[in-house]
């Protein structure tokens, strides 16, 4: 407790007043006859008790009138959550996490507006001297006065990005303090899913406090986290498969494969599955299907778009340069209508006159040989020497990753070309103009990549798509939808925008979770508004005293008249 | 005189002012007669003896009906006891008599010696031997009881003559009563019981055990049923010299409860003992209290 003006404190000397002129005040009053004196005495031996209470009653009423007037006029502030209690300037930055899965539905109400009924509780408290930002899911720090953070608020949505709460707390926390200010807090309004908070943990520096809106039970949900076209690029038909995410235990969902608005195929899946999908070639060209489960809570994470490039198959020309492997993979191939005998595409150890993939030869001496054919293609990439073992490593590639490679030719490149692969960091299988270069041949004395499953299917997507200068289909976080690469006239790639399959698990984090990464207070919704600036807030006590010396002067007069 | 003339329905401070004890008391007792339609008192024998003259007061069915049939005179017919009947009116000379709580108001004393004078008047108009004992601490007046012609102005000078004494000692009086009442009789007590009641209740219960008729007359200040005063003042027992310093209007309420536990005390010991008990304050007109004798 603080007092305005302390130096009216001095006036607490008068409280003793009432004791003193009860101890020392010696009036002598009139003396008169009265002859019923022992009835007076007895009397005042009946009710002696209840006067001496009586006295003391309006000793301590009294003097408490005196203490309670003394210390309205010093004017106490006390630390007070009341919304009518001011606080000193204080910095206050609000993560608003508006990330996909706050658009899911929670006991009737969207957790998103929720969220916003919180912060809006907290920005009405702020001061005109508090210096307030706001991070939403996009993590920009947006600094304000209080109308427009509130406007900010309202108008936000459900982003499609996921917001990974830990770094966006540790970068409030950074902002809130460096702030000038006696009061520094960070508020996390977030529905707390705990995949948003397995990023380590927060630092929080000494002077900021930071509160978290605690978290609430949430449904079951699923949402599919990826859809994509397994063996659909040209001839034959193909699959798509999906993978449904979200709540561990939830019940298997519908899965649907839509084309052009007619159902293609469905499924069922639990989260954490896979489910693959029939697709039946429909014809050469890229095309667009949706995958969508039935609606749930959260709606934003039930459908997804899958993309991909139905090609005619390739017509293959094996040297036998490129190894048994290769003509083995080829020859699977070609049994299942992905390729055909021809001269489009060489798969060789030097380049062809047309589409190519390149091993290195067998014979290191012929690499000079095989780099100035390529130099004379035009291709931007050579061999180099031999490099380090490793494993591989591909984002471009399904399933290559863990295979083995125990001997490989470095690449090296003087343009930006597509690299396919890496192995220890460095570039190992890449396509540029036309050619697409492998650092290692197909031989299990170079790789073990021969004797994986994926083999077949990096060959596949080698002859059919690669090598003819096709990009890969990436995929992004975002609103779903599609955007395609071009290369003058010839679309060359896609890309497929979707929500992060982290945003499908609603279960929230364990409080005590919360509390250990964030460093956060974790406080209930109704409590929420008025947690805010509570370190500092104060109330002004004054009126609460003269209320209190009023009913103790109301409580003086009914004692000194109504007991007569 | 009228009804509205009538001195024992007036205030007792306005007829005090109207003359000396005996007019006053005569005045007070041709008022209180003309109101009644029978003594108050009267023998315990049916015995008759003789007719008189009939007397305002007397109670119409001892009036010979067929003397006044014959000769147009009323008489009343009287009876052998009725002329032995013998009173004795003792009244309280204490100091604490001397005192009014107010000066429009009489002292217990004065207003106790009017009501005396008065009480000793209609028993004398009655033909009732009627005497006075004045005490205080002790006994210091007797006038034996008489009823021959001038008893009435003896009396008078009696009450007169009874100054306010010191402390109160009823029960001396009460005995002192016992050897001037050889028969029964009856005992009129007036004192304001300022005493010890149990020595008093004593010397009462003896009396009659005697057989005697006892009447007591609890006379009291307005001032002391109703404690008021000062915000503080220092109260002295005018007898004792005691002093005490109290707030009366914190000690008001209880002193009212005190003073009522006392009077229903002292009413309870009384009817205990058939003893009839009155508390009379020096404000209430003395007919009012000569009517709740009868």
């Amino acid at each position: 407790m603080i007092f305005l003006h302390p130096l009216a404190l001095i006036g607490l000397a008068a409280a003793a007043i009432p004791a003193l002129l009860h101890l020392f005040q010696r009036r002598q009053p009139p003396e008169a006859d009265f002859p019923a004196l022992r009835y007076l005495s007895e009397a005042e031996r009946r009710s002696a008790r209840r006067m001496r209470l009586r006295h003391l009653l309006l000793l301590l009423l009294r003097t408490g009138l005196i203490v309670a007037v003394i210390l309205a006029a010093a004017r106490p502030l006390v630390p007070s959550r009341s919304s009518g209690a001011t606080h000193p300037p204080s910095a206050l930055v609000i993560v608003l996490d508006n990330s996909l899965s706050s658009g899911a539905v929670v006991g009737g109400q969207v957790t998103l507006e929720r969220l916003k009924t919180a912060a809006r509780a907290v920005l009405r408290r702020a001061a005109p001297d508090d210096r307030l930002w706001l991070v939403l899911a996009d993590g920009i720090v947006r600094g304000g006065a209080q109308g427009e953070l509130e406007a900010a608020v309202d108008s936000a949505p459900a982003d499609p990005r996921r917001l990974d709460l830990v770094s966006a707390v540790n970068r409030a926390v950074r902002v809130a303090a460096a702030a000038p200010a006696p009061v520094r807090e960070v508020h996390v309004i977030s529905d707390l899913q705990r995949t948003a908070l397995a990023s380590g943990r927060v630092t929080v520096p000494p002077g900021v406090r930071i509160l978290a809106l605690g978290p609430r039970p949430t449904p079951a949900n699923r949402g599919i986290a990826a859809a994509r076209v397994a063996g659909g690029g040209g001839g034959g038909s193909g699959a798509v498969s999906v993978t449904v995410v979200g709540t561990a235990g939830a019940s298997p969902v519908p899965v649907t494969l839509r084309l052009r608005g007619r159902d293609l195929a469905r499924g069922l899946a639990a989260p954490g599955a896979t489910v693959t999908l029939p697709l039946a070639d429909p014809g050469p060209g890229w095309w667009v299907g949706e995958v969508t489960l039935e609606p749930d809570e959260l709606r934003s994470d039930d459908r997804r778009l899958v993309v991909w490039h139905s090609v005619p198959p390739a017509r293959v020309r094996a040297d036998p340069a490129a190894g048994p492997f290769a003509a083995a993979a080829l020859a699977v191939l070609q049994a299942a209508h992905r390729v055909s005998d021809g001269a489009e595409v060489t798969f060789a150890d030097r380049p062809g006159a047309g589409a190519s993939v390149v091993i290195p030869p067998a014979d290191p001496a012929l690499i000079g040989q095989v780099n100035r054919a390529l130099q004379a293609r035009g291709t931007g990439w050579h061999f180099g020497g031999a490099g380090s073992p490793g494993p591989i490593a591909s984002t471009t590639l399904a399933g290559l990753d863990g295979a083995r490679v125990t001997r490989r030719q470095r690449l090296e490149g003087v343009d930006s070309g597509l690299v396919l692969a890496t192995v220890n960091g460095e570039p190992w299988a890449v396509a540029s103009g036309g050619v697409v270069l492998v650092g290692s041949r197909f031989d299990t004395t170079w790789t073990t990549l021969p004797t994986t499953p994926a083999f077949v299917p990096l060959v596949d997507a080698l002859v059919n798509h690669f090598s003819r200068g096709e990009s890969p289909v990436t995929e992004q976080e975002g609103d779903s939808r599609v955007t395609f690469a071009r290369v003058g006239p010839d679309t060359v790639g896609a890309t497929v925008y979707g929500p992060d399959p982290r945003e499908s698990d609603l279960t929230p984090a364990d409080p005590a979770v919360v509390r250990s990464a964030l460093g956060a207070e974790l406080v209930r919704d109704v409590d929420f508004g008025a947690a805010a600036f509570a370190g500092l807030r104060r109330a002004d006590l004054s009126g609460v005293l003269l209320l209190i010396a009023l009913l103790l002067a109301l409580g003086e007069l009914a004692a000194a008249t109504l007991a007569r | 005189m009228t009804a509205t003339e009538r001195l024992d329905l007036l205030d007792p401070a306005e007829v005090a002012r109207l003359g000396g004890i005996e007019i006053v008391a005569q005045g007070i007792v041709e008022g209180y007669l003309a109101g009644l339609h029978r003594s108050p008192f009267r023998g315990f024998s049916v015995e008759f003896t003789e007719h008189r003259a009939y007397q305002p007061g007397d109670e119409l069915r001892y009036l010979d009906w067929r003397m006044l049939a014959r000769s147009d005179r009323l008489f009343v017919k009287q009876f052998e006891e009725e002329t032995n009947l013998r009173a004795m009116i003792l009244l309280d000379a204490s100091r604490s008599m001397a005192w009014r709580g107010a000066p429009e108001r009489l002292t217990k004393h004065e207003y106790a010696q009017r009501l005396a004078a008065a009480l000793g008047l209609i028993l004398l108009r009655q033909r009732d031997a009627t005497g006075l004992i004045t005490f205080d601490e002790a006994v210091r007046d007797v006038v034996p009881a008489r009823v021959k012609t001038g008893q009435w102005r003896r009396l008078v000078q009696g009450i007169v003559t009874a100054t306010a004494g010191h402390g109160s000692a009823a029960e001396a009086a009460l005995r002192h009563v016992t050897s001037l009442l050889t028969r029964r009789g009856l005992v009129v007590l007036l004192s304001d019981l300022l005493l010890d009641r149990e020595l008093a209740l004593t010397a009462l219960r003896y009396l009659r055990h005697r057989g005697h008729q006892v009447v007591v007359l609890h006379v009291m200040d307005r001032g002391e049923r109703e404690l008021s005063g000062p915000p503080e003042v220092r109260f002295r027992d005018p007898e004792t010299n005691d002093r005490l310093v109290v707030r009366p209007r914190e000690l008001a309420r209880a002193y009212r409860l005190t003073v009522e536990r006392e009077i229903a005390a002292w009413r309870a010991a009384c009817r205990r003992h058939g003893i009839a008990y009155h508390d009379v304050t020096t404000d209430q007109p003395f007919g009012h209290v000569l009517r709740r004798l009868a």
